[in-house]
């Protein structure tokens, strides 16, 4: 095993990361950019190398900044986490170029998954369903075949994933602008203006597969997670088992995953996702060759520790667990809290989170990227911390969630905590009536008018007497970590008329 | 004392009167109530009316209030002055506020430049998301507090400009 390792990320999933680095007594080496000195993951590791400035490009997505940081530090090998660079085979290559240890798949699969078009055809070849769909650089075949498959189609990027680089196009007039407007923004976004055509699934939900392969062509399955609660393509709140799902059809899904990743000689810890259709097909979307953001609700009723597997495949212990040793008990849930304000439109909030406060106690488990004191910076990615609960049953983990984010507070930045609250307690979460579209089909509305409606009158009389009595003035920004993006947080609340609000 | 609150896109006006011995008599938008207000230990307000006691606990944040009650949040932003309550600042003259907090990506005009409306003038990039900022009118740049690389936070003045003459 190593002794060393550098987690090649921020916020919760580096504390994350170097919890089980820590149970396992090797030492952990945080970078971070120069917003985030002082921030939670630099605190949550043995040591810490400040890599660049803010900007991701010059700090968490610069490979040769971090690659002198791990051979300056000594470790051994190198963690991505999610997002930053996790799924860039360039990265892979280059970690293992400098002659040390990616922990994640080999650079080979990381690029074949990146590229979705490979990926189909590698998933076809595996056995698996995949969504009817076209691939093609002449407009005129793809028209053709846009036909055969059905509209709506959905023009996708072949270097895109994850709802990036995707759109709906509802009609054959529009293919032909839909295709060149999609194939100009996936040359920008993505340096490659390849696109592909799938048909457009109504009201399908989102359930995915964790596996863990050792590389050499065993590979198990960690059952499946149900991620329909999206907005805009980013999940919300995750779950497993799935309310959709029962044993026939999780044999059918996990039996699938573990074919492809076997196929595959898969190496680590990655996800497959499907689309399942409401007459119960089911049908490949992509795979994830990463650690998943919502992997902890898999820990809550597995009992197994998912970056403590990443670890052992990748200092070559092979997989420590068999499947005959892979059980489930019980239901988890996770809310992911983003530093966004739902009232307005979901806008990107920043600030000194001047009081954090999370819920605890039995079956609730929060993986959180700040602490009273931390300043959010617009830098990055919004998420801010997952609040996981579990619970013997379905109904009784989703009251826990309900309960454990009344149970969370933070003030000083605006998060989408009433969302969440609403969310957990909405009848058709309550039903699993869910799909991937559903919260903007019928719950935005709903929640619009609970948040547009006026303050009660107490809460009110509540700011007025605090002024007058001096409550809530006493919160300070964590020494040392007040900027210029916090300015007028840190002022107080006596303002000159007129400034700055 | 009388303050003024945005409440979303409310602006609501709270009135306390001390009644003495911790009672306050508490008018919002001329709705009035009574109350008794104490302070714990713990920094919250215990505020009891006739439907019972509530804990508030209160974190300021600039003008911005977040405010605990029970437990549901609020964010209430204090308003400062006359000036505020009725839009644009001095006659001809509109302060141009950024929509979020952010990092100025672009600047694509500067002082003294002539402007139509919906120009974009500045963009600004947060989490992923551009915003362009425009004219919201023809006229003439007064003033760009705004610099590429610049971080802002949301709400705060970035250009300034004239409006057409007639």
């Amino acid at each position: 095993m190593f002794s060393k390792v550098l987690i090649a990320n921020r916020g919760e999933i580096a504390c994350r990361i170097a919890r089980t680095l820590k149970a396992m007594g090797i030492r952990s080496v945080a970078v971070c950019s120069e917003a985030d000195r002082g921030g939670m993951h630099t605190r949550a590791a043995d040591e810490v190398r400040v890599i660049g400035p803010a900007e991701p490009r010059a700090s968490y997505l610069n490979i040769e900044a971090l690659l002198a940081a791990a051979k300056a530090s000594g470790a051994q090998a190198i963690h991505p986490g999610y997002g930053f660079l996790a799924e860039n085979a360039a990265f892979a290559e280059a970690v293992e170029r400098a002659g040390l240890t990616f922990i994640g798949p080999t650079p080979e699969q990381v690029r074949s998954m990146g590229d979705k078009r490979a990926a189909r055809a590698l998933a076809i070849e595996a056995g698996l369903p995949v969504v009817p769909g076209a691939e093609g650089s002449d407009p005129k075949t793809l028209a053709r075949e846009a036909q055969r498959i059905g509209f709506p189609v959905m023009v996708k990027a072949a270097l895109g994933g994850g709802g990036k680089g995707m759109r709906v196009v509802d009609t054959p007039a529009a293919l032909e602008e839909a295709l060149a407007s999609a194939a100009r923004l996936a040359q920008s976004a993505f340096g490659d203006g390849a696109v592909y055509l799938e048909r457009r699934l109504e009201r399908a939900r989102h359930i995915e597969v964790q596996v863990a392969g050792d590389g050499k062509g065993e590979a198990i399955h960690l059952f499946e997670r149900e991620c329909s609660l999206q907005r805009r393509h980013q999940k919300v709140i995750e779950e497993t088992p799935s309310p959709a799902v029962d044993d026939a059809l999780r044999a059918r899904m996990t039996g699938a995953a573990v074919a492809l990743a076997r196929a595959i000689r898969y190496r680590g810890l990655g996800t497959i996702e499907f689309l399942l259709a409401p007459d119960g097909a089911f049908y490949f979307l992509e795979m994830n060759t990463r650690l998943q953001v919502e992997h902890p609700v898999t820990e809550c009723i597995t009992g197994l520790d998912l970056v403590r597997i990443q670890l052992e495949v990748a200092a070559g212990e092979g997989l420590t667990v068999r499947q005959s040793d892979v059980a489930a008990t019980g239901h988890a849930i996770e809310a992911r809290v983003y530093a966004e304000d739902p009232a307005r439109n979901f806008l990107p909030q920043a600030g000194t989170a001047l009081k954090v406060r999370w819920a605890g106690g039995d079956g609730v488990r929060v993986d959180a990227g700040i602490e009273s004191g931390d300043t959010v910076t617009v830098h990055y990615d919004p998420i801010l911390a997952k609040v996981i609960v579990r619970g013997p049953s379905r109904a009784q983990s989703l009251a826990r969630l309900a309960e454990a984010l009344d149970g969370s507070l933070v003030h000083g930045v605006i998060t989408n905590l009433p969302f969440l609250r609403a969310l957990a307690r909405a009848r058709e979460v309550a039903r699993g009536s869910i799909d991937t579209e559903w919260i903007e089909r019928e719950f935005l509305a709903c929640f619009a008018a609970l948040a547009e409606a006026p303050a009660p009158e107490l809460a009110l009389a509540a700011a007025a007497l605090g002024e007058l009595l001096g409550v809530g003035a006493t919160a300070r920004p964590r020494a040392g970590a007040a900027r210029r993006s916090n300015v007028f947080a840190s002022l107080g609340p006596w303002r000159i008329p007129g400034l700055g609000t | 004392m009388k303050s003024v609150w945005r409440d979303g896109d409310r602006s609501r006006t709270v009135e306390v009167v001390s009644l003495g011995s911790g009672r306050y008599r508490v008018t919002v938008d001329d709705a009035p109530f009574e109350l008794s207000a104490a302070v714990g230990p713990d920094g919250r307000l215990s505020l009891t009316t006739e439907q019972g006691v509530t804990s508030a606990e209160l974190t300021a944040a600039g003008a911005r209030r977040f405010v605990r009650l029970g437990a549901l949040d609020f964010v209430l932003e204090r308003e400062m002055g006359a000036r505020r309550a009725g839009g644009p600042r001095g006659g001809h003259q509109v302060g141009l506020e950024s929509p979020m907090p952010g990092v100025v990506t672009r600047v694509m005009v500067a002082a003294g430049d002539v402007v139509t409306k919906g120009q974009p003038l500045v963009a600004l990039e947060a989490m992923k998301m551009e915003h362009l900022i425009r004219a919201p009118h023809d006229g003439r740049i007064r003033s760009i507090a705004a610099s590429v690389g610049e971080m802002v936070n949301g709400g705060v003045p970035l250009v300034e400009m004239d409006e057409a003459a007639g």
